[in-house]
This record gives C-alpha cells, sequence and structure tokens, in this order.
C-alpha cells in the first residue's frame, strides 16, 4: 500500500514537472521526447537498424520504446495501440504486411501522434506523417548495371528471384527488367525464386549449371544470401562466373572483397532506420517534412568495400559514434544512405 | 515396400496358378512400381535435355539428397512406429545455429561444434521420444510443439539474426571430395546401408516393426516398446542436428530458417516409398526410391526451367498418385 501511495506521488511529482518544465522551458533537457517503434521481426536488418535508432536516440535525448511484431500482422496491430495509449510523440512503423494497420493508424490520427512507415509502406498511406523508403526498383537497377557492365553488354544469365510476389521481389525484378531492356544482347536463360535462401539457390544454380553447362555467363541474384549460394554451387562445379547481389550483408561484403561478388547495393539498417528515427524527431519538434524519403542503395564495388565493411561489421561502434551527426546531414540533403 | 506379404501373395498365385503369366508380370510391376517410375522419370529428363544423364549432374542430385536423406531416415524408422517427426526441419535450424554461433566464438574447436550440433539434435529426439513414449501425448503434437520450440530457439541463438562470417574451415565438412564426390554423399549411402542392415537383419530392426504394427501385441511379446519409441525419436533427433551440421556447412552460415519445411519432404519420401502412416510397413530401400524420385524431380524440373511453383504442382501429384497406386497394391495382394 505504501509502497503504491509512492509510486503514485512520484508519477505525479513527475507529471508535474514535465508539465511545468514543458510550459516554463522548453529548450532544456529535462523530459526525454518519448518516440515508439514497431518493427516486423528481429531480422538481421533490423537488429542493425535497432543499434543505429538507439544511437540516434542517445545523441538526441529520445526515449526509445521499442517493440517486436514477430512476423505477426495481429501483434503489431496491437502494438500500435499500445503505443497509442502511451502518448508516444510518434509511432514509427516497420511494416509486417504492406496490406493492414489502417484502422490503427487512423486511431492515432485521432490521438494526434504522427504514424511513419520504414522500409515498407502500407497499403494505405494517406494516414502516414512521412516515410523512409529503400528503392528497390534502383537496387535491381543497380545490380543489373554492374552484371551488364561485367559482361560487356552481352551474354547470358540467370537470375535468382526473392519468395515470387514479396514486394521486394517483384521491384527487385522490375528494375532488372527495365534495364534489361536496355540491353537486347543480354538474354535471360531462365529465373526463378530461391526464396532468399542459400541452400536453396546452391541447388537451384547447380541445376541450371548442368541445364545449360558453360552458356551461362553470369548470375543476377536478388539478394546476397542468394548470391552466396550460387558462389558455393560454382565452387562445387570448379566454375567461375560474374555474381551480383543486394543487401551487404557481412558474408557479402566478404564475397566483394574476395573476388566471388563483382558487387552488391548497400542496405545499411543502421542507417535507414535511424534516418526515421531522425524524421520522427523533426516532426515531435515541429519542425516539416518531406512526405517520403528514399534510401537509394549506394553500389559495393571491389573499390569501396573496405569502407563499408568497416561501417557495417569490423568498426561498426566508430561508425554508430558519428552517426547522430551523419543523419543529420543526410536529412538536410536528401541523401538519405550516405555514411561519411 | 512389405516384402512379408508380397511373399506370400507369390505363393497364393501360384496355387491358383489362373492366368500365371499375366499375373506374374502385374505384380512385379506393383511391386516394384516406384523403381519403374523412377526409370520412367530419368527416361524422359534424359530424352529432353542433353544435361541431364551426365556425372556431374549425378553429383548434383546426389549433394542436393544428402541432407534430405538423413532426415528420410529417420522418418522411416518413425513412422515404422505408427508415429510422425514434425520437429526435424526445426532441429536443423537449432543445430545449425548451435554449431555456427560456437563455431565463430571459438574458430579452433572446429571439431567440438561439429559434435555440439549431432548433439542437440540427439537431445531434441530425446524429448520427443521421453514425452511419446512416458507422457502419452501423440507424436504429431509433441513434435509439431518440438518444432515449434526448436525453431524458436534457433532464432533466439542469433538474436534473430543469421550468423555470418564463419571460418572458411567450417566449409571443408560438406566439401571435402572423395573421386570427385563431396563427403556428405558417402554420409548418405553409409547412412542407407547401416540402418538398411539394422532394419532387415538385427532384432532392433524387428521390434520397430512390431511396436509399429501392433503395440499391445509387441508388449506382450516382451519388446519394451517404450524404449524402442526412445530410440528412434532419438536417431530421428540425431540424424536431423547431423543434417544440420553438413548443411550449414554447405553454405558456411548460420541461417536460422535454414531447414524450414523440410520435414515434409522427408514425409513425402517415406509416403511415396510405400510405408503406411499408421505404422507396421514400410521400407529403407522404398524410402531410397522416394527420396531419390523426389530430388530427380526437383533436378530435372529445374534443369527443364519449369517455374518453382508448378514443380511444387508437380509433387503433390505425385505424393497423391504414389499413396493411391500404393493402397490399391495393398488391396489386391490382401484380396
Amino acid at each position: 500500500m505504501l509502497k503504491t501511495k509512492g509510486k503514485v506521488i512520484a508519477v505525479i511529482a513527475a507529471m508535474a514537472i514535465a508539465v511545468t518544465g514543458a510550459m516554463t522551458a522548453p529548450a532544456t533537457a529535462a523530459a526525454k521526447i518519448k518516440i515508439g517503434v514497431t518493427v516486423y521481426d528481429m531480422s538481421s536488418f533490423i537488429t542493425q537498424g535497432k543499434e543505429g535508432m538507439q544511437a540516434f536516440a542517445n545523441a538526441n535525448n529520445i526515449q526509445l520504446v521499442w517493440l517486436s511484431a514477430g512476423g505477426d500482422v495481429a501483434t503489431q496491430a496491437s502494438q500500435v495501440e499500445q503505443l497509442i495509449n502511451q502518448k508516444v510523440k510518434g509511432i514509427i512503423i516497420v511494416p509486417v504486411q504492406a496490406d493492414s494497420l489502417a484502422p490503427q493508424v487512423k486511431a492515432a490520427k485521432a490521438a494526434k501522434i504522427p504514424v511513419f512507415a520504414v522500409n515498407t509502406t502500407l497499403k494505405d498511406s494517406s494516414g502516414l506523417t512521412s516515410s523512409v523508403l529503400p528503392d528497390d526498383v534502383a537496387a535491381g537497377a543497380q545490380e543489373m548495371e554492374q552484371m551488364a557492365k561485367a559482361l560487356g553488354g552481352k551474354g547470358n544469365i540467370v537470375i535468382l528471384q526473392g519468395p515470387l510476389g514479396s514486394s521486394p521481389e517483384l521491384n527487385r525484378t522490375a528494375g532488372i527488367e527495365k534495364v534489361l531492356a536496355k540491353y537486347p544482347n543480354i538474354k535471360v536463360l531462365a529465373k526463378d525464386t530461391a526464396n532468399w535462401g542459400r541452400d536453396q539457390a546452391t541447388n537451384k544454380v547447380k541445376n541450371w549449371l548442368s541445364s545449360f553447362g558453360d552458356k551461362i555467363n553470369g548470375i543476377v541474384a536478388e539478394n546476397d544470401d542468394m548470391g552466396l549460394g550460387a558462389v558455393q554451387a560454382l565452387k562445387e562445379a570448379n566454375k567461375k562466373l560474374p555474381v551480383v547481389g543486394i543487401d551487404g550483408i557481412q558474408d557479402g561484403l566478404a564475397a566483394v572483397a574476395a573476388g566471388d561478388f563483382i558487387g552488391s547495393s548497400l542496405q545499411h539498417g543502421r542507417v535507414e532506420l535511424a534516418a526515421g528515427l531522425a524524421v520522427a524527431l523533426m516532426v515531435a519538434q515541429g519542425k516539416s517534412v518531406k512526405k517520403t524519403y528514399t534510401y537509394v542503395m549506394p553500389p559495393i564495388t571491389p573499390a569501396n568495400v573496405a569502407q563499408y565493411t568497416k561501417n557495417v561489421v569490423t568498426d561498426k561502434d566508430a561508425f554508430l559514434k558519428r552517426l547522430p551527426a551523419v543523419i543529420a546531414k543526410n536529412l538536410k540533403s536528401g541523401n538519405i544512405a550516405n555514411e561519411n | 515396400m512389405s516384402n512379408k506379404n508380397t511373399s506370400a501373395l507369390g505363393n497364393l498365385e501360384e496355387i491358383k496358378k489362373v492366368n500365371w503369366d499375366k499375373e506374374r508380370v502385374t505384380n512385379l510391376l506393383v511391386r516394384n512400381s516406384m523403381v519403374f517410375v523412377l526409370l520412367l522419370v530419368i527416361g524422359y529428363f534424359s530424352f529432353k535435355n542433353d544435361g541431364f544423364l551426365t556425372l556431374p549432374n549425378l553429383r548434383t542430385i546426389l549433394i542436393a539428397s544428402a541432407p534430405f536423406a538423413l532426415i528420410t531416415l529417420g522418418q522411416t524408422l518413425v513412422i515404422l512406429t505408427g508415429g510422425i517427426d514434425l520437429s526435424v526441419g526445426s532441429v536443423i535450424a537449432l543445430a545449425t545455429m548451435t554449431s555456427a554461433k560456437f563455431v565463430v566464438t571459438y574458430p579452433d574447436q572446429f571439431w567440438f561444434a561439429i559434435a555440439l550440433g549431432i548433439f542437440v539434435g540427439f537431445i531434441a529426439g530425446i524429448i520427443n521420444g521421453v514425452v511419446v513414449a512416458y507422457l502419452n501425448v501423440t507424436p504429431f503434437v509433441t513434435t509439431l510443439g518440438m518444432l515449434t520450440i526448436a525453431s524458436g530457439l534457433a532464432y533466439a541463438i542469433g538474436n534473430g539474426a543469421p550468423i555470418n562470417g564463419l571460418p572458411e574451415r567450417w566449409g571443408n565438412i560438406a566439401n571435402t571430395k572423395f573421386f570427385g564426390f563431396q563427403s556428405p554423399v558417402f554420409v548418405m549411402i553409409a547412412g542407407f546401408i547401416i540402418i538398411g542392415v539394422i532394419m532387415t537383419r538385427t532384432s532392433f530392426g524387428l521390434r520397430i516393426y512390431a511396436v509399429g504394427g501392433n503395440r499391445v501385441a509387441a508388449e506382450v511379446a516382451g519388446v519394451n516398446s517404450r524404449r524402442i519409441l526412445i530410440y528412434v525419436y532419438a536417431i530421428s533427433g540425431t540424424l536431423a542436428g547431423l543434417s544440420g551440421v553438413i548443411l550449414s556447412s554447405r553454405v558456411i552460415s548460420g541461417p536460422p530458417n535454414l531447414g524450414s519445411g523440410y520435414e515434409l519432404s522427408a514425409i513425402a519420401a517415406v509416403v511415396i516409398g510405400g510405408a503406411s502412416l499408421m505404422g507396421g510397413r514400410g521400407t529403407i530401400w522404398g524410402s531410397f526410391l522416394g527420396l531419390l524420385l523426389i530430388q530427380t524431380l526437383n533436378n530435372g524440373l529445374d534443369i527443364l526451367i519449369i517455374p518453382a511453383y508448378w514443380q511444387r504442382v508437380i509433387s503433390g501429384v505425385l505424393i497423391i498418385s504414389a499413396v493411391t497406386v500404393d493402397m490399391w497394391a495393398t488391396k489386391r495382394s490382401s484380396k
């Protein structure tokens, strides 16, 4: 009983301080700005992203309320409701599914809480204050350009796609096809899904090698994991062909450095998600923001792979230290994916 | 398939001596239907594409089969007892993540990491076995629970993320070649021979059939059915652990979703091979043929550039028709 009473008094006191603080001196850093985040699940991309957000939050007096939906739409919906009840100053959603959360976004709007989508948009984006989204079409186009350059504009390729019908797969495939239209001398021998997986890609590429023998000149994979599966298949068959991926995961960066990949495209969770938090902060501070910020994945090449490996893997702590400043700069310049 | 049944059938037919030649040919076909289907499939693919019937492609099919072979073997034993092991796919993931995490943290403890992965599979199998045998929870529910638990643990080990940056040496397990074939191919062949011999030549094998055929009768005859159940689930789990180590070595990484859905492939192979999900009926040879048929189809359909979604349709049709033919054959032989 006494304990609860103490708690109540403490809460009232804290509220009083917060209210008076807000009224008298809004510039003082006494009260932290509370921003809620709900992510689809803890993938490696999101794990990186959390580090980036935390670094930005620490530097900018933000209190992060971090929730993971474990891949479940219903969980994510109730998490958004929970954040509304907590009266956070902004809700960042990395959606489980694009076609969801419409009632929750509406409820947030009614409670005057701005909502942001990061990494994947919502089908009904009208209720969103702003979004930070990767350009998957550009990433697909970029990897196809990298391959076209390596092949000198002609040759036969095979394409490993993501899970058919998923939005990154559709967009990356669209980007690849856009570039292919420019190169009539590049022929697609086969394209099929390996569901983002290394094991599936290994078997798929080995089967294609049986089918086409030496006719294949290059392998385009819509993510690094499948590209690495292709590299494994080539090693097993004692062959060496140009392979290109997307995402810049640790092993993908190592593959570029080792010459197993001709290149990749970097989707750096720390930068992308921290940018989302920065946009939410700007809105909480009453600043105006753009409707959409696009994260254009920088190309990873043998020339720049060393620097990106430092930022993503070997020297990530140093990178996290300078990340808040980088993000602030990026929002001004509009180049969201910049890392310098 | 059921050797005992068919040999009994053979005797019966000889006594009858009706349409002797025709009956004999039909029986031969029915008894070995899967071999003929497999030969038919091989013939078709060879005819359609020059790349199919080659030594490198044989290697390709065998190395792709190896991880599935191990869990198919375990699954066969479990199904023979009338059970099912839905957890093997997740146990693969758990073993993968355990050994990947260990070898990334202690790169010099190479052998220990391998042993740890296999051991984790063994433990998962033992738990399945004890729950099924002593707590009398149905195998479906028990292993469904283990599927969820092992998958959750696999994600927990990597904090939800795949493990990257495994030492190059980790790749040696699955990528060392003998006579041009990668090592898992030999593990697969050894597995089939050893378990094949156990099932046909030892009393342990007979007891597994007995428990699946009629558990009460087996117990009256002095078989410790609970112990047998624990053994088969432990073997299934251990083989899944080994399969996980091999898979993670082949791709030199630790993806927490590795092996997801593999259990269905293994069950399909066993069923196509003529085993009854009610237990007591099925052979290692049949499962071997079932596995080979599925893997040959995967390979051949890729070679003919049939999209993945049509491959699924074809596999589904195959499973249903195999079981239909098998049921028809069984009915015929029991007439």
